[in-house]
């Protein structure tokens, strides 16, 4: 036992021993639906979890302010754009095959694998150390676009932008989603799903490690994304 | 017909802009990210320890409250505290799923913008002050009291994972919590109104 231990009675009900971990979100989780029936029952710990729970929504407060990146709130305010101009029942509908099958979305014509391919082949890639107001330490890739429209791939500091121009807009009920494409296996997907501006302006975070990247790609989707692509590939950017 | 203009967002708050999210008003959520998008960053950042992660927590919170047709529920307390809540979530979701927890890039700390703000709003001033309480309050409590409320809460581990590396009993650590909690309640009274 520590030095302050012993000023508070913690014993005054024995069935209390969890609220504290429940309230902090550290219970097992194979004690939580447990716990949460012991709650249903008990008013003493629901009390008590409540005057705890006061506590713990003010502890984010303690942690260092840092603003938010001005790529993560273009990335976010893009997205809800582009996703408030489609009905509710496909923006709120979550991201699943079955959705995908209510929605009889047409099989790409090209599977993507030999889509992507071809496209990286035809890639016309252009690396800039320095220049074109970018700093030392970016890169920029130019990317292969089917259709209307240029898109550029920064690397810097170990992140990566994709930024657009003059791209079309996503058809109705859908949304761009940015793919990550290693030498083997199928293209992983990322958070990272974005719309346009009217003039077709985008840029957006390209999420997640790139250790091992050679592609990265951006395909339209459902709007919610998927968790594997439905289209061939509109846009590729080699890295390697 | 007389029809009024309706209010501009900038003007309304926070739990009458989740009415107007509910009902796909991307305007009013553009406002609420606004609000509290450096808040929720900065949990983020705090728990996760890498700009990349952080940043990719924070888009899933925010855009899973926008999809979900935001479900904000005013009696359970501040928008605030309730978009903070859901980061928490999404980091701890995105710990357990990953066996492997990557650890702080101390690099990033040159690549993300620390808040200063000598200047601002008074809300912002209040919310300064606020935060130096509960700083305060935190650095008061015995460091293993300390240290097992940050490693839930900012780590994400439960009490089992701490046990383990503490080398505790799982009881030790629950009591240990529970102190801690404890003596933050009796040093910062109600504290609900500095979410808000």
């Amino acid at each position: 036992m520590t030095g302050g231990e012993s000023v508070i009675d913690h014993g005054r009900h024995g069935c209390g021993v969890n609220v504290a971990a429940y309230a902090l979100g550290a219970l097992d989780p194979g004690e939580v639906d447990g716990f949460r029936r012991h709650l249903a029952d008990c008013a003493v710990c629901r009390d008590e979890l409540a005057s705890f729970e006061q506590i713990v929504n003010v502890l984010p407060m303690s942690a260092p302010q840092y603003r938010a990146p001005e790529s993560l709130r273009r990335r976010v305010v893009h997205t809800v754009a582009a996703e408030s101009r489609m009905t509710p029942e496909v923006r709120f509908a979550p991201a699943s095959r079955s959705r995908l099958r209510a929605l009889r979305l047409p099989r790409p014509a090209l599977s993507f694998g030999a889509a992507a391919l071809a496209l990286a082949i035809a890639a016309v890639v252009v690396v800039l150390a320095v220049g074109g107001g970018s700093s030392p330490s970016t890169r920029v890739i130019d990317a292969k676009v089917t259709g209307q429209g240029t898109a550029s791939l920064r690397l810097y500091g170990g992140h990566a932008e994709l930024v657009v121009n003059r791209f079309a807009a996503p058809p109705a009920g859908q949304i761009y989603e940015v793919w990550l494409q290693r030498s083997t296996g199928v293209p992983a997907p990322t958070t990272a799903l974005f719309g346009v501006t009217g003039s077709g302006q985008a840029s957006v975070d390209v999420p997640g490690d790139l250790h091992g990247v050679t592609h990265v790609l951006v395909t339209r989707e459902p709007a919610g994304g998927t968790s594997a692509p439905t289209h061939a590939p509109v846009i590729v950017a080699p890295l390697s | 017909m007389n029809l009024r203009p309706r209010p501009d967002p900038l003007a309304l708050a926070d739990e009458d802009l989740m009415e107007r999210v509910r009902d796909g008003d991307a305007r009013a959520f553009e406002v609420v990210f606004e609000r509290h998008a450096d808040a929720a960053f900065s949990l983020a950042y705090r728990m996760c320890g890498r700009r990349a992660m952080a940043e990719d927590v924070v888009q899933e919170a925010f855009l899973s409250l926008w999809r979900s047709g935001a479900r904000y529920d005013r009696t359970r307390g501040s928008v605030r505290s309730w978009v903070l809540g859901v980061v928490h979530n999404r980091a701890i979701d995105l710990f357990r799923r990953d066996t492997v927890r990557a650890g702080k890039d101390v690099s990033d700390d040159a690549a993300v913008e620390r808040l200063q703000a000598p200047e601002g709003t008074e809300a912002e001033a209040l919310r300064r002050d606020d935060a130096t309480q509960v700083r305060g309050a935190l650095q008061q409590l015995p460091d293993d009291q300390r240290q097992v409320i940050e490693l839930a809460y900012f780590g994400g581990f439960t009490h089992t994972q701490i046990a383990e590396q503490l080398h505790l009993p799982a009881g030790t650590v629950k009591g240990r919590m529970r102190l801690g909690l404890t003596k933050l309640k009796l040093s910062l009274g109600d504290p609900s109104e500095a979410m808000s």
